[in-house]
């Protein structure tokens, strides 16, 4: 166990090695410059050269690379070309919007996915399992942006529940007023992790309400509530945490739709607008961490997997 | 024995039973999918799409980029059977010529995919060793990528062209069906009819195209139907971002961008485009799991005793 993390974790600094020269060759190879694209096409070409050399644009790509890694080092991002504040200052003000995000669509997901995924294994072939089936279907169907335009047509146009957009005013003077703009971007971006979810639930469930054991435990004459619930949801639940593990990495990275329609300054509108603008650090930056946080994600799964299961040894 | 063993009576016996098998197989793997109320319902469905898609130029009511004011925002009515958009253009109209970029687009990824995704996944389940290692850590780096903003990233840098948005979507696409291919193709080439045509001296090509491919077929066809509506999912989410099919031209993805703006006044302005992504990928899904089901071995296989019982 302690090896294969120690393997781990020596491997995702060099798996982000190689993501972040891979993005840092691509958008440099590519055409526009950040400079002229900030100044427009009539300036001195003194001007673009003094701020050319000022982001150590005119250096050789593999020098740039390596100073970059040396600045990374020493936890500085450098800064950004088109707004010239340090890029770790804007993802300290973008991260926690989009992890606050993230974490509010997954608990929409957990809150529909359990009690349904549990329900359609337990009343197979009824209704229930039908609806189950339905929502799933039209989940992994709707886009979340066409989902989360019904949903703003529904309660803030007609019901007018919720503000359109508005997260981070800082202003809020309720409860409601500082959870409620994140209400509806939550629903719709967990849509898919929701459909997702739902459907590993259900079949797990149905595979584990088939085991020997479970028969054991009614045959015992145990509460069927109890036998769901404790014995059977038990081991139902092993590839389910691992997927929402797996799913928490996802979220930070599917979040741009959503952001552009809420109007929410998250990370993926950054990444949007620094790659229209080549504005690479901030491209470079916000990319590394949404990465490091997926391979994160991804490490914590495959460790679950193992705690969980005892039958899986590393 | 030794007379199988013989060129060519060997080969032609081979190809005989070869093509049976695949006939009755096919047949009865196509018999199953009919049998599938969804996946064939899917299917019409999609067939009524791509024909609309090819037909748009006969069928469509308007033309789907003129702009006439004096019919803006119009409620769907008998002459506008959708409404009409801001610039009084007809909803119907713009979807019909939409869906040929969707759908063109999601044939362009498949195709793109295929293309990289099989010789990659084939090549490193059948060779092994280091080529698969290194060909599979390339994928791998591919994977730690969360594929929107990958795709986002390739078409801003390299500019909203179709062609773009096509690779941005298929490169995302390539290391998930590489993966698929690769476990096939590992436990394909484990199977005693590999053996056989190793054994016939058959040169290791031959074997991974004419054994191999035939046989790990299934997985790849269900995979390239995923692939298809992911593709028309993502194709509309680049439009909408303003990445993919630039205005004037009609595009499900930026159709709902644009009505974004009129929400209030005119619902079935996103509700259309919504309607008709969904009723695509919602078909195509169909498709695909009815392939599932029918190319599944465990589930025809039973089916194929119970047709030889009958027969």
């Amino acid at each position: 166990m302690w090896r294969y993390l120690a393997s781990r974790l020596v491997q995702i600094p060099l798996i982000l090695v190689v993501v972040t020269m891979t993005i840092f060759v691509v958008v440099r190879a590519t055409p526009g410059d950040p400079v002229q694209i900030m100044l427009g096409m009539e300036t001195s070409p003194d001007a673009v050269a003094a701020i050319r050399k000022e982001f150590r644009l005119d250096r050789p790509l593999a020098v740039q690379y390596v100073l970059w890694l040396g600045d990374l080092a020493q936890g500085n991002l450098g800064r950004s070309i088109r707004l010239n504040t340090p890029v770790t200052q804007l993802l300290r003000e973008r991260f926690p919007v989009s992890l606050r995000l993230a974490a509010g669509a997954m608990l929409v997901a957990l809150c529909i996915s359990i009690p349904l995924g549990i329900l359609a294994a337990l009343y197979r072939n009824t209704w229930i399992d039908y609806l189950c089936t339905g929502y799933t279907v039209a989940g992994f169907a709707i886009p979340n942006f066409a989902l989360a335009m019904i949903l703003i047509y529904v309660f803030s146009i007609k019901l007018g529940w919720f503000p359109i957009t508005g997260i981070g005013s800082g202003d809020a003077k309720t409860a409601f007023d500082a959870i409620g703009p994140y209400i509806l971007p939550a629903v719709a971006l967990g849509t898919l992790q929701t459909a997702v979810l739902t459907r590993l639930l259900r079949s797990s469930m149905i595979d584990v309400l088939m085991q020997d054991y479970v028969r054991t435990a009614h045959a015992k004459g145990l509460m069927p509530t109890t036998v769901v619930l404790v014995h059977a949801l038990k081991n139902a639940m092993i590839p389910f945490v691992t997927m929402v593990a797996i799913q928490c990495g996802y979220l930070i990275g599917i979040q741009v739709t959503i952001e552009y329609i809420f109007a929410i300054p998250g990370m993926g509108s950054a990444v949007l607008s620094g790659v229209i603008n080549r504005d690479f650090p901030i491209v470079q930056g916000f990319t590394l961490v949404i990465a490091a946080f997926f391979l994160f994600a991804n490490l914590v799964a495959d460790l679950l997997y193992g705690v969980l299961d005892p039958r899986i040894r590393y | 024995m030794a007379a199988i063993l013989t060129n060519d009576t060997g080969k032609a016996a081979r190809d005989e039973i070869l093509t049976l098998r695949f006939a009755s197989g096919a047949r009865l793997a196509s018999r199953q999918f009919l049998r599938n109320l969804p996946a064939t319902s899917g299917l019409v469905v999609l067939a009524l799409l791509c024909l609309a898609a090819i037909a748009a130029p006969l069928i469509s009511p308007f033309d789907p980029i003129q702009i006439k004011l004096s019919a803006k925002l119009q409620p769907p009515s008998w002459a506008h059977l959708l409404g009409t958009d801001h610039f009084g253009r007809d909803v119907l109209s713009r979807l019909l010529y939409g869906a040929r970029v969707s759908l063109s687009i999601g044939l362009m990824v498949v195709a793109f995919s295929t293309s990289f995704g099989v010789p990659i996944g084939m090549t490193a389940g059948f060779m092994r060793g280091n080529v698969d290692n290194v060909l599979m850590r390339l994928m791998d780096a591919f994977l730690t990528f969360p594929p929107l903003l990958l795709a986002v990233a390739i078409v801003g840098l390299l500019g909203p062209d179709l062609r773009n948005v096509m690779a941005a979507i298929g490169v995302v696409q390539v290391p998930v069906l590489a993966r698929i291919v690769r476990a096939s193709t590992l436990s394909a080439r484990e199977e005693t009819y590999v053996m056989a045509a190793r054994a016939l001296g058959a040169s290791p090509l031959r074997i991974a195209t004419r054994h191999i491919l035939r046989n790990i077929l299934s997985p790849i066809m269900v995979q390239l139907t995923i692939g298809f509506s992911a593709a028309i999912i993502a194709e509309a989410s680049l439009s909408f971002l303003g990445l993919g099919t630039q205005p004037p031209n009609p595009s499900w993805g930026r159709d709902l961008a644009e009505a974004r703006r009129y929400m209030a006044d005119a619902p079935w302005l996103f509700l259309a485009p919504t309607a008709t992504i969904m009723l695509a990928v919602l078909s195509i899904n169909f498709v695909g799991d009815g392939l599932r089901d029918a190319l599944d071995p465990r589930s025809w296989r039973t089916r194929a005793r119970v047709a030889s019982a009958k027969g």
